[in-house]
């Protein structure tokens, strides 16, 4: 008895730091063992590591590697990257260039707003200040040059104004006879039986007509002719004819052409 | 201003509208116009020995075979629509009756005046026995040639207008 007790103070004395470790060891084993066993717990402990490593990849290592199979695949294959590119590229200039544009517009009013001069301190008093569109109309001014006044069928002139700087080589007759033959040419041609021809353009001028129930006028001005010009020179047209003309006048040529050019001699845009 | 009246020439093809009247025009617009349009517009003012004058503007149209295949807007605010046939052509004076029929009926009230052109070329004798068989009674037998009777025609459409 003796004995076996020696024995097992020898055992305590010998093993007890070994025995110690051990449960220490088993106490870090569960411990792992608990981490391994909870996802979220692992992935907390995991990710910044594996953050770092594929930060240090991407950084480092990926990139020579991407360009270059981008340069071998775009070499490989030009006309395809071209194809898909080309509308993306296509609309991205168009948005620049409708972007500068809207930009240059709004500059320049900016700067015809701030421009000093009384013309335009009138003009900002009274609300209005001048816009692209006026620049350009003033970069080319313009003018009324010929108004004729011609029967609808039979295409005689029943009235003529010119400016004394116009053109008057051909018969103003025989324009009125030629433009009813142009105009009845284009209308029946393109069948438009209740639709009448407007204007006839070449280079600077336009011929704008406006058509009435047994005449139509026709005017020939040269420069810049948009629509401000065109409700402009309608609604002097209109102003002339309520006023202007009747039975009587398209049978009083002399007389009517003298009406005619008092109302149109100033200038009227 | 004198005044203006609207003189429409219409006839088959070759018949001699253009130059009919080439030689006393004043002014004309270039004749592609009248390949382009149909039309080509000449100008001629006519002074009465009353001293009264008028400016006649001509519509000279291309030829048609059949008169209603003209373009009905340039005969429409006609004064006077001048019929040309080709004295020399029978096929150009077979279907005249007809063809003046459709005038007065689609375009009443305008003066019409029957030409037969190129008297230069036939015996007016030979060609005035066809045309009497035919029941045809031209205005004027006229010569673009030797520009016989075409004033007398000019002249009397401008008294008529008048």
């Amino acid at each position: 008895m003796e004995r076996d007790q020696r024995l097992q103070k020898l055992k305590e004395l010998l093993f007890n730091e070994e025995n110690d470790h051990l449960e220490d060891l088993n106490k870090e084993v569960s411990r792992l063992s608990a981490i391994l066993d909870n996802t979220d717990v692992l992935t907390e402990k995991v990710a910044p590591i594996v953050d770092d490593k594929v930060q240090s990849f991407t950084k480092n290592e990926l990139p020579p590697i991407v360009v270059s199979s981008l340069q071998q695949q775009i070499n490989n294959s030009q006309e395809a990257v071209i194809e898909a590119l080309y509308p993306i590229i296509g609309k991205m200039i168009k948005k620049y260039i409708a972007n500068e544009i809207s930009l240059l517009r709004e500059r320049i009013n900016t700067q015809m707003k701030a421009s000093f001069s009384f013309k335009n301190f009138f003009k900002s008093k009274f609300g209005r200040s001048p816009n692209v569109d006026e620049l350009i109309v003033n970069s080319q001014p313009v003018k009324l040059l010929q108004i004729l006044i011609i029967e609808k069928q039979s295409g005689i002139l029943k009235a003529e104004y010119s400016v004394p700087s116009a053109d008057q080589s051909v018969d103003q007759e025989m324009i009125a006879g030629m433009l009813t033959a142009i105009k009845s040419f284009v209308e029946d041609a393109f069948q438009g039986k209740d639709q009448n021809l407007e204007a006839i353009r070449y280079e600077l001028y336009t011929l704008h007509i406006q058509n009435f129930y047994n005449y139509y006028i026709a005017a020939v001005i040269s420069g810049n002719y948009n629509s401000q010009i065109r409700d402009t020179l309608e609604n002097k047209i209109l102003e002339f004819a309520q006023n202007g003309i009747s039975k009587e006048d398209l049978n009083t040529s002399d007389l009517f052409s003298n009406r005619l050019k008092l109302f149109f001699e100033n200038d009227i845009f | 201003m004198t005044s203006s009246k609207k003189i429409t020439l219409i006839g088959t093809f070759g018949v001699g509208k253009s130059s009919l009247f080439r030689r006393f025009i004043e002014n004309q617009f270039s004749e592609d116009y009248q390949s382009t349009l149909g039309v080509q517009i000449k100008k001629k003012t006519v002074t009465l020995d009353s001293g009264e004058s008028m400016s006649l503007i001509i519509w000279d149209t291309e030829g048609k075979e059949d008169v209603s295949m003209n373009r009905s807007s340039y005969l429409l605010g006609s004064h006077c629509i001048i019929y040309v046939f080709d004295l020399s052509r029978v096929d150009t004076f077979t279907s005249i009756n007809e063809h003046l029929a459709f005038l007065k009926e689609n375009y009443p009230n305008i003066l019409l005046k029957v030409v037969g052109n190129k008297s230069d070329a036939v015996s007016i004798k030979s060609v005035q026995k066809k045309l009497s068989a035919l029941d045809i009674t031209p205005d004027f037998f006229t010569s673009a040639l030797s520009g016989e009777q075409v004033n007398d025609l000019f002249t009397l459409i401008t008294k008529e207008l008048l």
